[in-house]
């Protein structure tokens, strides 16, 4: 009897103290390279912090609102989430509203209008805007900065880059945002170019490497550029490049080399570790990080705020609209020494 | 007692089982309609999927085709795809301003119209998403009368050198969700519903008069994530919720778990019939137990307490259980050594008993011999020799009869003649102060009896009978039936009842000094002759007193 009754006080003092700080990580998929190393930072940021529970969804919304419901069993404090899909956050907002979980989206951003519905809903994450205008600025000055003359990578010297856009998914919001920001950069910044082709890839290493095979069978030496809406397809790109005999170390010094009428440059976007690696030895030309260290340290100290630890003070970005954490995409290039 | 512990037992058994069972049907129930809800979900998710891409697809090629000069290319792709699809109703192509630019034909009646619809006004105010309506109703595209779910997004599409903004419209029917909604078993009224973000009702698989759906929908209506259970029109339901892919929809689908709500209560009927028969079973078996247990045990008590009374007759014969039964034969055993101590005991008692009494009655009180030398002495002083011889030759028969040759039993002739020695000294000792008569039934004569047994009833006669004026002692044996009686008579006073009270105490046990001779006869007449022999005192006041030896006469030998 006595037993029973200890036992039954430290199940309440111990749901009491989960109750104050427990906090649910979704994850919208385990197979996506960049949310995995994403979510492993934000566990290990959280760690020592307050206990944090992850749960991948297999990029399915049924199998991540099943998920949510186990983690609501466990009352949660917080709950971080990085949706499959955006509009399913309608419902994440009204249920958690109704038991009033704060909740912070991040790296897919809900509808404003579903983020309006309630204010204790949050979003951290970047522009996708921005990633297409740092891609564009990546490719100008690799180019020569200079739209009325550009360098020797104008391989047919006609005045335009000769490009293919390897495409995330159709219709996909980034995919359509990156590929237009992209173009609109180029446009404002009065540089030529010639779009070979938009080929959609849905942000996939396999298809990419398949679409590409068949673009440079297409286009053979005409393409001067590969933007690709994300690293996972830039880097199925150079596999396939490769295989074809592009990109290779001409003159042996350990680094592809860049000044070879076979090296044709990609850049992708998010600045995934491979792609690091693909950077440093010249096979990607360079990348857009999708700073993951300065989200998961703004959501860190968001976290900590939601669960009272602190104060709006003591966060690092501007709190926009008070809901929006805005983190600033960087650009990333391989640093020659001289 | 056992009954109770076994009932309780089982009835708490009984009640955890049934708790846990019916937890764990709970979850059961919870999980599956969960996982039925999840595989619906999933099933609606890959259609709609289905939808997306053709819809990408469509805008993949709107952007390849120029629509000003491979206007009829186009047109027919997005015919094609009307067609292929049952459920693709029409695809258009509509420019910012809601004029038709590729796809289905348009009904004239809707053509002024397009630009003010929901969809269109919608797709344009965010374009990023598809935009989901049933707003719609009826199919904008000619000769088409369907209801319509009507997908709408902002597209890009080719005009010569330009890329223009525009609304791609994918018009579908219910058929696929219907179709896939028929392919679910939620039960018996169970049934699946589609709320849009306002919470109004986009589709219902209830065929009929939908009064369950009428039900339903305020419920669902509440709920954005997760189940509950609710009683819909008495029956049962496990309402789960959850979001639709593309969509800001909820799908709902609403299980029937009455069936396996009666399943448990087929259980519980089960389970209640299984203890009623366990506690008959347990019951039966508590009695019999209880039968071979205790009814030995209630025998053996029984026999105890007998034997506690003092009954060793009766050997317990008790059946049933091997111990009890082992028990009692070893308590059989243990009487038996018992009564065979007590006759052993009784026997060694008797002979101890006889052996005094033998030395008893070889005892010839020493008075009588004093007094009767100083009697012979006080003759022969006065020369009265006549006396003197008879008086010696009387003691010497007196003694040499008592004496037997250590015979203990004699012929009743034998005992008379030795009264009669002793009444011949007595009389001249006493000068003749009483008269005797004897009178023996002749038959008697040989017949042998204990002797020494008339003596101290004469001696006790001549006690009590002289006084002043002469007494008399009648001896007189008879055969009455099967005994001998001998009758000692004596004239005198007689005595008082409390006298004859007291003489017989004295007879049984007690130690009254005065006869003591009397107690010794009737002592070893009890002991010689059994409990039928017996000795008697009668009075006559003033007159005479009677004792009366009654001595079986078949069991004349010693036992």
């Amino acid at each position: 009897m006595k037993k029973i009754i200890i036992l039954l006080c430290i199940m309440l003092l111990s749901s009491c103290s989960k109750r104050n700080e427990r906090t649910g990580l979704f994850v919208y998929n385990e197979t996506d390279p960049f949310m995995q190393v994403f979510a492993g930072q934000i566990m290990a940021e959280a760690d020592g912090k307050f206990p944090i529970q992850l749960y991948y969804a297999k990029n399915s919304q049924a199998i991540q609102n099943e998920q949510i419901e186990a983690e609501l069993e466990n009352n949660p404090s917080l709950l971080m989430i990085n949706p499959v899909d955006r509009l399913g956050s309608y419902s994440i907002i009204r249920t958690m509203k109704e038991k009033n979980i704060p909740v912070i989206f991040f790296n897919r951003e809900p509808l404003a209008e579903d983020l309006g519905l309630w204010d204790k809903v949050y979003y951290v994450g970047a522009k996708a805007a921005q990633s297409g205008q740092l891609q564009a600025r990546l490719v100008m000055e690799l180019f020569g900065s200079n739209s009325n003359n550009l360098n020797e990578l104008d391989k047919n010297n006609d005045g335009k880059i000769q490009l293919i856009i390897l495409k995330g998914e159709q219709g996909h919001q980034d995919a359509e945002t990156r590929t237009s920001e992209v173009l609109k950069s180029f446009q404002e910044n009065n540089f030529a170019i010639d779009l070979l082709a938009i080929e959609v890839a849905n942000w996939n290493f396999n298809e990419a490497a398949v679409k590409t095979q068949k673009l440079l069978q297409k286009f053979q030496h005409e393409v001067e550029l590969f933007i690709s809406n994300n690293d996972d397809m830039a880097l199925g790109a150079i596999q396939t490049m490769r295989e074809a005999g592009f990109l290779s170390d001409t003159n042996n010094d350990g680094h592809v080399n860049k000044y070879d009428h076979l090296w044709i440059p990609v850049v992708g976007i998010d600045g995934l570790e491979e792609a690091q690696e693909a950077i440093a030895s010249g096979f990607l030309y360079g990348t857009v990080k999708n700073d993951s260290k300065k989200m998961t340290e703004v959501m860190i100290e968001l976290s900590l705020i939601l669960l009272g630890k602190k104060d709006f003070s003591s966060l690092s970005v501007p709190l926009v609209e008070d809901k929006y954490l805005w983190i600033d995409y960087s650009p990333y290039i391989f640093e020659e020494k001289r | 007692m056992t009954l109770g512990i076994v009932s309780l037992a089982l009835i708490l058994t009984s009640v955890v089982f049934l708790g846990i069972f019916s937890k764990l049907l709970d979850d059961i129930i919870e999980s599956q309609a969960r996982e039925i809800n999840k595989q619906i979900v999933m099933n609606y998710e890959s259609y709609i999927n289905s939808v997306i891409e053709t819809a990408t697809y469509i805008q993949t090629a709107t952007i390849k085709y120029d629509t000003l000069t491979d206007t009829k290319s186009l047109d027919e792709l997005y015919l094609a795809n009307t067609e292929i699809k049952k459920d693709v109703v029409s695809i258009v192509l509509f420019n910012t301003d809601g004029k038709r630019v590729a796809g289905s034909y348009i009904n004239p009646q809707n053509k002024e119209s397009i630009k003010g619809l929901s969809w269109f006004t919608s797709a344009l105010l965010i374009k990023e998403i598809y935009h989901f309506s049933t707003e719609q109703g009826k199919s904008i595209a000619e000769n088409k009368e369907e209801n319509v779910i009507s997908i709408s997004k902002s597209v890009s599409y080719t005009a010569g050198k330009n890329t223009l903004n525009g609304v791609l419209l994918i018009e579908l029917n219910n058929e696929t969700l219907t179709d896939l909604a028929k392919k679910t078993n939620l039960g018996e009224a169970g049934h699946l519903l589609i709320l849009n973000d306002k919470g109004d009702l986009i589709y219902s698989s209830e065929s009929g008069n939908a009064l369950m759906t009428e039900l339903s929908t305020p419920i669902a209506r509440t709920m954005f994530l997760g189940s509950s259970k609710a009683t819909i029109n008495n029956i049962n339901m496990y309402i789960s919720v959850n979001t639709l892919i593309q969509t800001r929809w909820r799908i709902v689908t609403v299980s029937n778990i009455n069936e396996i709500r009666n399943a448990l209560t087929r259980v519980s009927g089960i389970l209640l019939l299984i203890f009623l028969v366990a506690v008959a079973v347990s019951a039966l078996v508590a009695g019999l137990i209880s039968l071979r247990v205790s009814h030995p045990i209630n025998q053996l008590k029984t026999a105890m307490l007998n034997i506690e009374q003092g009954d060793f007759s009766q050997p317990i014969s008790v059946s049933g259980q091997i111990e009890i039964v082992t028990l009692t034969h070893s308590f059989n055993n243990m009487i038996l050594k018992i009564q065979e101590l007590m006759a052993r005991l009784v026997s060694q008692q008797r002979e101890k008993r006889k052996m005094e009494l033998h030395i008893l009655q070889n005892q010839i009180n020493p008075h009588f011999l004093y007094n009767t030398l100083d009697s012979i002495v006080w003759l022969a002083e006065h020369e009265r020799n006549k006396d003197v011889i008879t008086t010696v030759v009387s003691l010497a028969h007196f003694f040499r009869i008592s004496i037997s040759k250590g015979e203990s039993f004699i012929p009743i002739e034998d005992e008379i003649f030795h009264v009669e020695n002793y009444l011949t000294i007595q009389n001249i000792r006493y000068v003749n102060k009483f008269t005797y008569t004897i009178s023996i039934d002749e038959r008697l004569n040989k017949i042998k009896v204990m002797k020494l047994i008339l003596q101290p009833l004469v001696e006790n006669a001549i006690y009590h009978g002289i006084g002043d004026e002469e007494g008399h002692i009648n001896i007189r044996g008879i055969m009455e039936k099967d005994f001998i009686v001998f009758h000692v008579i004596n004239t005198g006073y007689g005595l008082t009842n409390e006298k004859i009270e007291q003489m017989y105490e004295t007879m049984r046990g007690g130690t009254e000094r005065p006869s003591i001779g009397i107690r010794n006869v009737y002592q070893r007449l009890k002991l010689y002759y059994g409990e039928k022999a017996d000795m008697t005192i009668s009075s006559i006041p003033d007159e005479s007193t009677t004792i009366s030896l009654y001595i079986p006469y078949k069991e004349e030998i010693v036992r």
